[in-house]
């Protein structure tokens, strides 16, 4: 009866209109855009969608939901279960709420031991808010377990875990005995939505909340490393120039010379 | 993030909601008005409805569907509709007969027919208007006479939805023209097209709005149909099973109409903040926050009379009066409101570029459908003339 764990971030809606971005510079923090949900991370989604796909052929297969967050998160925690997903569970602390990479992993991580045996974790590549791309490793560093990154397709059978991985210049196949932890990238494709008759039993689910004591960890020990500096909007500057000429072969000279000085080509 | 409603829903109904909304935000919006001005039937997104399991929203599990009520339904419709209103409508005469089937259909009639319904592996149709009949369905022209063990059908209908892509049909026919008062000599029949020479499929009707899906006219001629399929297997109760059966479809458009409203409130919010006019957004103008405040009161309140109104169905009572005021209200509030959102867009609105000209051209046919709002006006006048007694 394989168990898989997939951590599943809430974040600021990417398709939020840039216009509608607001920073609270004082505060370091992103405003949330009134009438615009919050929605799960897509990589997030997309390691449900793969921990699916071996449920699909492993159907005693066990999916539980991992969430590191305050209570709204439960709405990515119940839109996983509507996915197809086993069990959620939510790890809802206040003392944790500023969690940086760093604690995040730790706290994930002795949640992953509470809810041992398992046999894989799936974890996005990265979050689609900070893009730091370093929670899934970091999980698999402290729970001393092989990490494979960057997903394109995951099977598991018989404690052998195989991923096909995305390479900047094509793809790679890496395999490693369960446990372990592996980080999922959009190329593993769209994931799936969930059926009606889904949607109604993750209704009537159970979220199990857990608090820093609940794993044994006492918040107050747990330490950020990074500290936030500053959180501002960049300024973008965009400057016009017309390339003149009198025929179109003259200024598609011109063109290349400008973009040659430029070193664009 | 779902339309800010009183509505109760309960923790089904909104994540239900949520997810309804999240499918048609990111597969139906960003296609449905290219394939609308095409009026291109939505194969694909069809099917994927049927995967979702849309088409067994209704149905009890036992015969395969999710078995949820009518209040969850309205909520389905009105997101579905929001997106586009021709997705809703491809759902209501579906689940208006498979409602007819499993209320007034034999044991083995609801087993032979709905769990394919359930899938969508066979669409449903209502054939109840003709050429000469609309408002006035008790004179139809459509005979039934039985032969044997059939009866044979003779004659035409008129503005069949699902007339192409549908496989099974409720007919609802006179099987004695010469009854009185003439209901008493009404019977529906379920005619499966695939089985039955004798019906065709005629022309498709092309139409202002509501587009994409098919509506056709029907013919019968000395189309055999088994005694078995007679609902409920019983002669002259159709006009009963009818009336019962089009307070689902009431419900459908009304909710149907809360969408496209909506939808059009939206878009008129948004667009009201961007558009700048006398150097200030034409939403800092009162004009325009009159006619905001005008929708947004008249949507919700054509919201709450719908999901009341569908709240009655599920009780298991008769509710022509509740579901004929709660369509009658929200199609002419989605009527005027998108007439309103149409002159906030200005001279755009107009165009073909912005949605609003779809909700409204898409919201008069339902002042239409399932009974003419001046239909549902004498429904209403007579209960409550009769609810005062003599
Ligand atoms: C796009 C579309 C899809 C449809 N789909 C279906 C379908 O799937 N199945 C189906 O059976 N039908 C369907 N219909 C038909 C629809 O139900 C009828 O058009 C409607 O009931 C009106 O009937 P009619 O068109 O014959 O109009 P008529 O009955 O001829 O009415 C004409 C006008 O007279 C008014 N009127 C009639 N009688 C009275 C009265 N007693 N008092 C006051 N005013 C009255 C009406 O309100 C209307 O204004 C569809 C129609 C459309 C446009
Ligand atoms: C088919 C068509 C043909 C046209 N032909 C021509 C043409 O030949 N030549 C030409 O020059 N133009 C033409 N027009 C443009 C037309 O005159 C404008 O669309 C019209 O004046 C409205 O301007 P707008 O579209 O910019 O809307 P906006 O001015 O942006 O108005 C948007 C909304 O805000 C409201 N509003 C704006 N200001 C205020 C205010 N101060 N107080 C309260 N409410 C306010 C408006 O009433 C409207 O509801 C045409 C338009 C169309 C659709």
């Amino acid at each position: 009866m394989p168990h898989i764990i997939c951590c599943v971030k809430q974040v600021p809606d990417p398709e939020t209109p840039a216009s509608q971005f607001r920073v609270d510079e004082a505060a370091k923090k992103v405003v949330p855009v009134p009438g615009i949900a919050p929605v799960p991370s897509q990589f997030d989604t997309i390691g449900v969608e793969a921990a699916l796909r071996i449920k699909d052929k492993t159907p005693d297969t066990t999916i539980t939901i991992l969430s590191l967050g305050p209570e709204s998160y439960r709405d990515s925690i119940k839109h996983s279960l509507a996915m197809g997903a086993d069990e959620g569970v939510l790890i809802n602390d206040p003392a944790l709420y500023e969690a940086d990479h760093w604690v995040t992993a730790q706290v994930l991580a002795a949640a992953i031991g509470k809810l041992a045996p398992f046999d894989l974790v799936i974890c996005g590549r990265q979050a689609v808010d900070w893009d730091m791309g370093v929670v899934g490793s970091t999980i698999a560093e402290i729970l001393n377990v092989p990490c494979i990154t960057i997903a394109k397709e995951i099977q598991y059978k018989d404690g052998q875990v195989v991923v096909e991985r995305v390479l900047l210049d094509g793809f790679e196949t890496a395999e490693s005995p369960a446990p372990c932890v592996v980080t999922v990238s959009n190329e593993l494709g769209e994931p799936r939505y969930p059926q009606l008759r889904q949607i109604m039993a993750a209704a009537r689910k159970e979220v199990k909340v857990w608090t820093a004591s609940d794993l044994g960890l006492d918040a107050a020990q747990l330490k950020n490393l990074v500290s936030l500096e500053r959180l501002y909007v960049p300024e973008v500057k965009v400057e016009t120039e017309i390339i003149d000429g009198e025929t179109p072969q003259e200024k598609a000279e011109k063109l290349a010379l400008k973009l040659r000085e430029a070193k664009l080509i | 993030m779902p339309t800010p409603t009183l509505a109760a829903l309960t923790e089904e109904q909104q994540l239900i909601v949520s997810e309804v909304r999240r499918f048609v935000e990111k597969e139906v919006l960003p296609i449905a008005t290219e394939l609308e001005h095409r009026d291109e039937y939505p194969a694909a997104l069809i099917d994927q409805m049927k995967g979702l399991g849309m088409m067994g929203i209704t149905i009890p599990p036992e015969y395969g569907g999710l078995g949820l009520p009518f209040t969850t339904y309205s909520a389905i419709v009105e997101e579905l509709s929001r997106g586009w209103m021709s997705l809703g409508g491809v759902i209501n005469t579906h689940a208006m007969v498979s409602w007819m089937i499993n209320s007034f259909g034999t044991e083995e009639q609801k087993r032979c027919w709905l769990p394919a319904m359930a899938t969508g592996e066979k669409r449903a149709g209502l054939c109840m208007t003709e050429p000469n009949a609309g408002s006035d369905l008790q004179a139809i022209q459509m005979t039934a006479v039985r032969d044997g063990d059939d009866y044979v059908l003779n004659g035409t209908k008129m503005f069949v939805s699902n007339g192409v892509q549908g496989k099974l049909f409720a007919v609802l026919t006179k099987t004695d023209p010469r009854a009185q008062p003439p209901y008493s000599g009404m019977t529906t029949f379920i005619v499966d097209k695939d089985e039955t020479p004798g019906m065709t499929v005629g022309r498709l009707i092309e139409k202002l709005g509501y587009k994409g899906i098919d509506t056709t006219e029907l013919f019968f001629e000395d189309a055999r149909v088994p005694a078995g399929n007679v609902v409920g297997g019983e002669e002259g109760q159709g006009w009963y099973h009818i009336m019962a059966t089009i307070e689902i479809g009431r419900i459908n458009v009304a909710s149907r109409a809360v969408g496209v409203a909506t939808a059009a409130l939206e878009d008129s919010v948004r667009y009201s903040k961007q558009r700048r006019t006398f150097g200030r957004p034409i939403a800092d103008h009162q004009a325009i926050q009159l006619m905001l405040a005008d929708m947004a009161t008249k949507i919700e309140a054509a919201r709450l009379l719908t999901r009341a109104a569908a709240a009655r169905k599920d009780a298991g009572e008769r509710a022509d009066l509740w579901v004929g005021m709660a369509k009658l209200f929200a199609t002419e509030v989605a009527q005027e409101v998108s007439l309103m959102a149409l002159r906030i867009h200005g001279g755009y609105g107009y165009t073909k570029e912005m949605r609003v000209e779809r909700y409204y051209r898409d919201a008069p046919f339902m002042l239409i459908g399932e009974g003419t709002n001046e239909i549902q006006k004498l429904v209403i006048a007579r209960n409550i003339l009769k609810m005062f007694g003599e």
